[in-house]
């Protein structure tokens, strides 16, 4: 049944594909009507788009344990091209039975964005792919611990609730990045997108370790990738039409 | 009509794309949030391995009949140690203290008198030995999901002299003897 289903998943992707270059094809075989000064060419919006992350902003009102906000902008650069970023700040507290960290810090994310969707008309929508480059500067305050250990012959274990700080944190890393954006009326977009990071570097505490990176999410003990998505409102200054 | 066609077409593409996008988010966020729970094999915070040896043979192991072993100021016998026959012992050390004491009993016997409920009239044999085994803690950070082990350096451990002392001498495997894991012995006692 499952496999039934993507296989139905499959066939449809390629059915469309096809579909879609068939009436490609199909345009192209039409006779290039006489040429005529065509009065309704329509141009392409330049400008800077800033947004910011309401998934963000929903996580921080729904949630005790996070704070987050974040700003984006892109900036288009060609028709398909764009230069684009992110910049945000982000406190989280971790918890289970052994340890309570907060983390707070900031980040910022530059790279660029590539406009795969052919717009028809005057539309400007985005369906895209790019990178970024990261870049975050945080500390984690661990709150509590108690030790731990298989033997509970001697319990409790020991435990504290003296504050200790790990300051002066730092992580590099690289992302993908592929997502939509759609004009919902004039100059106003709504974007989805999702990330996938891999860590380059970044500072080890001492006796520690890097729970959770501001901009790049949590991390895992065995591998540098991380994963998160954004969900952004944003606004076109519109500064030239091409 | 071809070209209404073409623009129909592009945005049921439009919004499969954004569909695979949602779904693509959706699994990420859910998959993300892995479970943090401490792996049994995970070496945390260890326990004192005592191996007992012959006093007159040094090098060959004796075990040791009818050996229960309890922690002072604890109410139960340490598991796995209500009389037993053994060349070894394993003792969990307390991490909020910088001290732990056994009683550690050879050919221990019970006899409640046959009134099980009544433990004024318990009569209880064997030979009793008071073992303190004291130590500095340090704190080492494990992982995420189980935090901070404690290790123990500078480990002695003192035979009480009760008159009656099953355990004659005691001897670390090392100089500054440590209980950082679990591998291999730290000190032998000697019956």
């Amino acid at each position: 049944m499952k496999q039934q289903r993507t296989l139905i998943y499959f066939t449809s992707i390629i059915v469309m594909l096809c579909f879609n270059v068939s009436l490609n094809a199909q345009n192209d075989s039409i006779p290039e009507p006489t040429k005529v000064n065509d009065s309704l060419k329509f141009k392409d919006k330049y400008g800077l788009r800033v947004g910011v992350d309401i998934a963000k902003l929903a996580r921080t009102f729904a949630s005790d344990e996070y704070s987050g906000f974040e700003i984006t902008a892109d900036y288009r650069l060609k028709k398909n091209l764009y230069i684009a970023g992110e910049i945000g700040i982000e406190e989280k507290t971790d918890e289970n039975s052994y340890l309570n960290i907060t983390t707070q810090g900031t980040y910022i994310k530059a790279g660029i964005d590539y406009n795969m969707y052919e717009n028809w008309l005057n539309m400007d929508n985005m369906i895209y792919s790019g990178f970024r480059l990261g870049l975050s500067s945080f500390n984690h305050t661990l709150n509590n611990f108690t030790t731990y250990s298989t033997n509970q012959y001697w319990a409790p274990q020991f435990s504290s609730n003296q504050a200790q700080e790990f300051d002066g944190l730092t992580a590099v890393w690289l992302e993908v990045i592929i997502g939509m954006k759609a004009e919902l009326f004039n100059n106003f977009y709504l974007g989805l997108n999702v990330q996938l990071r891999g860590k380059v570097t970044d500072t080890e505490p001492d006796n520690f370790t890097n729970i959770y990176i501001p901009g790049f999410g949590k991390t895992f003990d065995s591998a540098g990738i991380g994963a998160g998505f954004g969900y952004s409102i944003s606004y076109r200054i519109p500064l030239y039409k091409k | 009509m071809c070209i209404v066609k073409s623009m129909q077409n592009k945005m049921k593409y439009f919004k499969y794309i954004a569909m695979v996008v949602i779904a693509l988010a959706i699994c990420t966020t859910i998959s993300c949030e892995r479970d943090d729970i401490c792996p049994e094999s995970t070496p945390t915070t260890p326990r004192l391995i005592i191996d007992f040896y012959d006093v007159s043979i040094q090098e060959n192991s004796k075990n040791v009949f009818g050996l229960v072993a309890v922690g002072v100021g604890n109410d139960n016998v340490l598991d796995g140690y209500a009389i037993v026959n053994t060349n070894n012992i394993i003792l969990p050390l307390k991490t909020d203290s910088t001290a732990t004491q056994y009683i550690i009993y050879k050919e221990y016997t019970y006899d409640d008198n046959d009134t099980p409920d009544d433990e004024t009239d318990d009569v209880i044999g064997g030979n009793p030995d008071l073992i303190t085994i004291n130590y500095s803690t340090e704190l080492v950070f494990v992982s995420r999901a189980c935090g901070y082990k404690t290790i123990f350096n500078n480990v002695t451990i003192s035979i009480e002299d009760d008159g009656d002392n099953w355990i004659l001498s005691r001897e670390s495997i090392n100089d500054n003897q440590s209980v950082e894991d679990e591998t291999a012995t730290h000190f032998n006692l000697f019956h």
